[in-house]
């Protein structure tokens, strides 16, 4: 799940965890009605908010043993022992959790909602304020888990990390899905490359070069040219430039990424709405 | 159910103990108040007999106990409502409502401690009470904590925020203790002011003490405050439980 923030991600996962009622609609979570058995559902399911829910006087493994006991795993100490060694944390397992460092409590957070071993994983947001070193970290346990065959709802508003841990993605935009498949699909839709222009005349440029692109579209003075094959198409884009008499400022050839499907789908830039939460 | 109140008790409890020194905070200022206060009390009106001073003033300590003691301890949920962790033990299969009643259950079980250490206190300085009278009282102060946890649990988990908590609690907390005559009987007062006193919920606890300390049994304030304080703890459960409810869903 990709979005902007503020327009219902983390509402859309809570409501989805049976924390918040839904007025209206169905849903069907790891097999059971969101309406009718929301403690079945609960059974199932891992649940890690973006405030993570790690407490700080108490120990890492108090409260992992704890949670494993609120689930009702059979031994709930050795349910946590091990979900702190899969996790990096059996060192600072018993120190309490206010000594933590980010990355460490994101780590704790994920354990607390692992340690009953759910078929399904909620994860909000789980690698916002990280640094890279812990975000590329964390995106290698998402990664694991899911070859291990744990389902994973993982909410972003990183396009790359969509891009890198998701087999299927859903863009929502004001609390309706705008587009959905995995990321490969959804890049071929847009098209494969992406040659980006700063120049004096956008609006001239982009009716120039239609004809010769599968899509054109124009962000805040920057004309974005969607063409299937880049390397090729530039030269004949170039040409007509000249012909029409418009001074390019500069140009660049990229493959389409996600955020140019999220301008296709919403007409706004990822980067123009204040994302970086 | 009562195993999942039982595993948030055990919980909490074990929290507690490993922090034991936020509870003794909570009996600091009615145990100076029996050492810095209650000799003046006896020099003003029992001829300086501080044992029988004691029977009349031991018990509004032990309820001022149970008002500020128990207050306090609802702040950390707001603490655990923003850190994720009540959402978190909200979406484990855990019934819900034991995730309150576990925590209001320790905090009845520390104010039963706290208010065992008020009374020893006393009884080193001159108090003489019958045992019946001591385990009424205790009884009696247990569902008055009840009461006042409902309180707190039921403003932190609506209000979400320290300082409004904070403001509100200050704001009430003055004048209920001064209108439950914890410090001196409203008796002693004009009519109108007690009968103001009488429709606040700390009075009838107080008068009730009263009565279990100078071991009439059969005062009939004994069965009222068990009635009042019974009926305003089930209301403010109620509120609280609800008032989780209105953030998990």
């Amino acid at each position: 799940m990709r979005q902007i923030p503020g327009l219902g991600k983390t509402t859309t996962i809570r409501m989805l965890a049976t924390l918040i009622r839904p007025d209206a609609g169905t849903a069907t979570i790891a097999g059971h009605d969101l309406l009718k058995e929301p403690g079945a559902i609960r059974a199932a399911l891992g649940y890690v908010s973006q405030a993570g829910g790690v407490e700080e006087q108490d120990s890492p493994r108090a409260q992992v043993t704890f949670a494993a006991r609120l689930y009702g795993v059979a031994d709930p100490s050795e349910a946590a022992g091990r979900v702190l060694k899969r996790f990096d944390l059996a060192e600072i397992a018993d120190r309490p959790g206010r000594t933590l460092s980010g990355g460490q409590k994101r780590r704790v957070a994920i354990a607390l909602g692992l340690v009953h071993l759910p078929p399904l994983l909620f994860l909000d947001q789980p690698t916002t304020g990280l640094d890279p070193q812990n975000r590329a970290n964390l995106w290698d346990r998402i990664r694991e888990l899911r070859e291990q065959g744990t389902s994973v709802l993982l909410s972003t508003h990183y396009l790359e990390e969509a891009d890198a841990l998701c087999d299927r993605l859903a863009i929502v935009d004001h609390g309706v899905v705008v587009a959905e498949g995995t990321p490969a699909e959804l890049k071929r839709e847009v098209s494969g490359d992406v040659v980006t222009l700063r120049l004096d005349e956008p609006e001239r440029a982009a009716a120039a070069l239609a004809p010769l692109a599968k899509d054109a579209r124009l962000d805040e003075g920057v004309l974005r040219v969607y063409v299937d094959d880049g390397e090729h198409t530039l030269p004949a884009l170039l040409r007509e430039l000249q012909e029409q008499g418009l001074a390019i400022a500069s140009i660049a050839l990229d493959r389409a990424t996600l955020d140019d499907v999220f301008l296709a789908k919403t007409g706004r830039s990822l980067r123009d709405t204040g994302a970086a939460a | 159910m009562i195993r999942d109140t039982r595993l948030f008790l055990g919980h909490e409890l074990r929290r507690t103990f490993r922090n034991p020194i936020w509870p003794l905070f909570g009996i600091v200022q009615p145990v100076m108040y029996l050492l810095l206060f209650a000799p003046l009390y006896a020099g003003m009106a029992f001829g300086g007999d501080l044992g029988r001073a004691l029977t009349m003033f031991a018990p509004g300590m032990l309820v001022i106990t149970a008002l500020f003691g128990t207050m306090g301890v609802a702040y950390g949920t707001i603490y655990e409502m923003r850190s994720g962790v009540l959402e978190r033990i909200a979406v484990s299969p855990a019934w819900r409502p034991s995730i309150v009643l576990g925590r209001m259950l320790r905090d009845v079980a520390v104010l039963v401690v706290q208010s065992l250490m008020v009374i020893l206190i006393a009884l080193l300085m001159g108090l003489r009470i019958g045992l019946a009278g001591l385990l009424l009282t205790l009884l009696l102060l247990a569902v008055t904590g009840l009461f006042a946890s409902g309180v707190a649990y039921g403003l932190a988990l609506s209000l979400g925020d320290e300082n409004a908590m904070g403001q509100l609690m200050q704001f009430f907390a003055l004048p209920l203790m001064l209108l439950s005559g914890a410090l001196l009987p409203m008796a002693l007062g004009p009519d109108w002011l007690e009968r103001v006193a009488w429709f606040t919920p700390f009075y009838h606890p107080v008068e009730a003490g009263r009565a279990l300390f100078a071991g009439d049994l059969t005062n009939l304030s004994i069965p009222l405050a068990f009635a009042i304080m019974l009926g305003l703890a089930a209301l403010t459960v109620t509120w609280s439980v609800r008032s989780l409810k209105k953030i998990t869903g």
